[in-house]
């Protein structure tokens, strides 16, 4: 249910979501696997509030390089298409929800 | 090698359970280091029947040699991997050894997994990683620094090697399988021991600063403590762990996954011995019993 994007929609997710908060990760990684579930739940609970969504930083290294993601998972939380937060590491779903809000 | 019952961790909860398990007459391994508890070099100061403030390394080695005493095979090995198949259980240890046994006491401790020098928090994620396997590719053709003496380091160093410019592995002291330092040294990484006391880098990491002066630079900085975390062998093993990395159990020490038990500071707080060994004896007992099909 969470929306996969890429490095062309991207940006459109962003533009068009008053709040996007995007979940960076790769299937390889152990924490992003933990993290998977976390977002779904955040989805959930912002639906109408917040537009949710996952890129695999793997198949799209344009918007990685773009937002010098350097480890993974990492959360990018976007507010009218401005990058206002960063959140690195393993994080619990009230963490995200509180810097999209 | 096959067991009935294999211990994962050397610290009060996993030496308890080996000690409970192979009193119930089950083949028992033990896997992990003592040194590594996080009792060892400890004062324990509250302990039943000690009578004061007691020495934790002390404690652990009387501890081990009373596992072995009841029947336990204790090897000082790190698990780095560890498997779930067909109702039975594996691991592949440090040294290339598989063990496999019927039922698993998952007794890891709480890993430790920061050093806590100045510039490691603010530059996490600005090249500072804690997860070599999960990054590796954002540090292709640059240098980098991995951070342990142990075989999470090692494995790293390694796998860094198929990325980075150059691969400098610092360790205050090596504790890993030689057979895997040879393999990251073979590999092209450069050991050296040393102690890191510093981080820098504003928008990124530039160098990593060690106790006698000596500044490395780099662009990635991959901090690997002690051996696999037990966040990630409970996700080898099937068990999803809780946000704060502990793993879940019911009173009889059970996991969510049929076979394998959990005890000790892993499973949650309060992070005290008494704790550990109490879980430790339910946890052994209980896989004994599991890895006899007489159920838990
Ligand atoms: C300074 C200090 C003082 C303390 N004082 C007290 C006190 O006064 N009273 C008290 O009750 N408690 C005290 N504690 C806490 C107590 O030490 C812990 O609660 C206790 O050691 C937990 O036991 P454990 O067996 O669960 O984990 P640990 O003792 O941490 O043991 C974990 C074991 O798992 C092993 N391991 C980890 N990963 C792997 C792997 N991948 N493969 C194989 N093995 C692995 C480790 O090497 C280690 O052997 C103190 C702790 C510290 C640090």
């Amino acid at each position: 249910m969470v929306l996969e994007l890429t490095d062309e929609t991207f940006d459109a997710f962003v533009r068009d979501n008053p709040v996007a908060i995007i979940d960076c990760w790769a299937p390889w990684c152990g924490p992003c696997m933990r993290m998977g579930p976390i977002i779904e739940e955040v989805a959930h609970t912002l639906a109408g509030k917040a537009g949710v969504a996952k890129l695999n930083v793997d198949e799209n290294r344009n918007t990685s390089l773009k937002y010098s993601i350097r480890a993974i998972p990492t959360i990018l939380v976007f507010k009218d298409a401005v990058l206002v937060d960063t959140l690195v590491g393993l994080r619990q779903k009230e963490d995200i929800i509180e810097s999209a809000l | 090698m096959d067991f009935d019952v294999m211990v994962i961790g050397s610290g009060p909860a996993g030496i308890q359970a080996a000690i409970h398990s192979a009193r119930r007459k089950a083949r028992t391994v033990l896997l992990g280091k003592a040194g590594n508890s996080a009792m060892a070099g400890a004062k324990i100061e509250n302990y039943f029947g000690t009578g004061g403030p007691e020495d934790g390394s002390a404690l652990l080695a009387k501890g081990l040699s009373q596992a072995e005493a009841a029947g336990c095979s204790a090897i000082g090995k790190n698990a780095v991997s560890a498997s779930a198949a067909g109702g039975s259980f594996s691991a592949s240890l440090e040294s290339g050894a598989e063990i496999s046994a019927r039922a698993v006491v998952l007794a890891t401790g709480v890993s430790r997994n920061s050093l806590g020098i100045p510039g490691e928090k603010e530059l996490f994620g600005k090249g500072v990683s804690y997860c070599a396997s999960c990054d590796c590719n954002f540090y292709k053709g640059v240098p980098v620094v991995v951070i342990g003496g142990d075989s999470e380091a090692a494995l790293a160093a390694e796998l860094m090697t198929g990325y980075a410019s150059e691969v400098r592995w610092i360790a205050d002291g090596v504790a890993a399988d030689p057979i895997l330092v040879e393999r990251a040294r073979r590999a092209g990484a450069a050991l050296a021991v040393g102690r890191p006391v510093r981080i820098s880098g504003s928008a990124g990491v530039e160098s990593v600063a060690l106790a006698d002066g000596t500044e490395i630079p780099a662009r990635g900085v991959f901090i690997e403590l002690g051996g696999r975390s037990s966040a990630d062998l409970a996700m080898d093993l099937g068990i999803m762990p809780e946000p704060d990395d502990s793993v879940k159990v019911d009173g009889g020490c059970r996991t969510s996954v049929a076979g394998v038990f959990a005890c000790g500071d892993v499973t949650g707080r309060p992070w005290q011995v008494a704790r550990a060994v109490g879980q430790g004896a339910v946890a052994g007992s209980n896989a004994a019993d599991y890895s006899k099909g007489a159920g838990s």
